[in-house]
């Protein structure tokens, strides 16, 4: 699974799943911690739809780990103050950069969140879809 | 009088901060953070906008310790980002890819996807709900849950996640003048101070960060009368933007970045008239598009910041608020405020050498007055 869609799985997901994957490795492997969780910032780089040109719409509070297992370097990186996720982050990562053997088995339980997660979103949107305005047509009387 | 230095106020200023604090608790209730953050959503997302910071318990933490002040909320939040280190910038942010949670268009009743209320306070009778007073976490829960529980009438199969835009659709009528990307790096104005004539990023970056009543007031009057605008909001739009950053070490692949989390932004498009002049002298009506988009649901200062955005691109200003110096100089809260509020902190001896010159000028007038008197 890629990085982009397992991150936003283990970020939306339930925060007991980053905390049992990141467990599992570092039960069995020497996780070496290169940066410790720490905060810093993100400036967000947009593109407007006027001009369509890029500006920068301002700066997202994170938390960001680095760990290291084996030769592989894992980066945790979340919105907020979020040590021990960030760090859950990095040493799921870094198991995926090194290639280790328990990653293949994380597929299932990362597509079954993920599934959760759409189904929530699915639930939510409808819900907002109540919102929508259903026009009437004024009768004028002709 | 001359010049005096003068030292002290040491323990008058130590208990003029603990008295800060017993006003805060005197009444011997304390704001737990968790509860600003719930329930002060859109102090929250001003705070954010203008402190050009996006962290929602930070925000809160800083209005509580603020007493509910948004002036120096925003304050503390740019203090505390002075001190923390950049770390990364995310790859280009589209608002097409906005999980949208209210979408309105003023200018076409009929708009693709359909007008999407979600949450706004634009149909209440702004009647106090004197039952607030009395409301219980649990009345809360129980409504929360019937809320919920509701079933849907109607299935709808609109995906919020891919509105099309209301600007796309008048481009593809030959109503917007079409544009490719520019991909020009932004400036920073964080990094880089101003100067004029600012660019468009920094334009848009001074804009999105100025402070509400500000940005807003300017744009009312442009609206009134300094200046010539028309606009009507073309679309708006509240929802969520995914945020990534490229690998650090690795390739710039959109499927190996990293998703760090949502930000919730308003995105407006403003649409403004113009006459342009076409081949052989032949003019027509079209339309320009003023952009505003900023941190949280504030939808005034985003439209007011589409407004602003088409006023400073005026090749000939006639107005101030056409005038990039007078507008970008002065919107910004940290700014504003500070230079503002500096002006009661002692300025003994600037003063003293005012009161000393008026002093002079006086006795020598009278001086020169007793001279030629007979």
């Amino acid at each position: 699974m890629q990085r982009k869609r397992r991150t936003e799985i283990l970020i939306n997901g339930s925060r007991e799943i980053p905390a049992r994957l990141a467990q599992q490795i570092a039960g069995r492997y020497e996780v070496n911690t290169i940066e410790e969780p720490n905060n810093g910032l993100v400036m967000i780089k947009a593109r407007e739809t006027a001009k369509k040109s890029l500006f920068y719409l301002g700066e997202v509070f994170v938390t960001e780990c680095k760990v290291q297992i084996g030769g592989a370097i894992g980066l945790g990186i979340v919105k907020g103050h979020e040590p021990e996720l960030a760090y859950q982050l990095a040493v799921i990562d870094a198991a995926y950069q090194a290639g280790l053997d328990e990653t293949g088995h994380w597929q299932e339980v990362l597509t079954a969140k993920e599934h959760e997660i759409d189904q929530r979103r699915k639930a939510r949107q409808s819900k907002i879809l109540q919102t929508k305005v259903i026009f009437e047509t004024m009768d004028d009387g002709e | 009088m001359g010049y005096v230095a003068v030292k002290g106020g040491t323990l008058a200023i130590e208990e003029s901060i603990r008295r800060l604090k017993y006003e805060r608790v005197k009444k011997g209730k304390v704001l737990d953070v968790e509860s600003v953050e719930c329930g002060m959503r859109g102090l929250i997302d001003q705070v954010m906008s203008e402190s050009s910071l996006y962290g929602e318990t930070l925000a809160a933490i800083a209005i509580k310790q603020a007493e509910g002040n948004p002036e120096e909320a925003v304050f503390l939040m740019r203090a505390y980002r002075s001190t923390l280190p950049r770390k990364h910038y995310s790859r280009t942010v589209h608002t097409g890819e906005m999980r949208v949670e209210r979408r309105i268009s003023a200018s076409f009743k009929d708009i693709p996807g359909g007008q999407i209320l979600g949450a706004t306070t634009d149909f209440i009778h702004r009647l106090i709900d004197f039952e607030l007073m009395n409301e219980t976490e649990e009345e809360a829960k129980i409504w929360l849950s019937a809320f919920e529980r509701q079933v849907e009438y109607e299935a709808d199969d609109t995906d919020l996640n891919r509105l099309p835009k209301v600007s796309d659709y008048l481009r593809a009528e030959g109503l917007i003048a079409d544009c490719g990307n520019d991909d020009q790096e932004p400036d920073d104005v964080t990094r880089t101070s101003l100067k004029f004539p600012a660019s468009r990023s920094e334009i848009l970056q001074v804009l999105t960060r100025g402070q509400t009543g500000a940005v807003t007031a300017f744009a009312y009057a442009v609206i009134r009368g300094y200046g010539q605008l028309h606009p009507t909001v073309g679309e708006l739009r509240v929802g969520d933007l995914p945020v990534c950053i490229d690998d650090p070490i690795g390739r710039s692949d959109p499927d190996d970045a990293y998703y760090i989390g949502d930000v919730k932004v308003t995105e407006v498009e403003m649409l403004i008239p113009v006459t342009v002049e076409k081949e052989h002298g032949k003019k027509e009506l079209e339309f320009d598009i003023g952009y505003g988009v900023c941190f949280g649901q504030n939808e005034t200062k985003a439209i007011a910041m589409g407004i602003l955005d088409n006023s400073l691109s005026a090749k000939h200003p006639e107005y101030p608020s056409q005038n990039q110096e007078f507008v970008l100089y002065h919107i910004d809260s940290v700014e504003a405020t500070g230079f503002v509020s500096h002006l009661k902190m002692p300025h003994y001896v600037t003063f003293q050498s005012k009161l000393d010159s008026v002093r002079k000028t006086r006795k020598s007038k009278t001086e020169r007055q007793e001279v030629g008197s007979p």
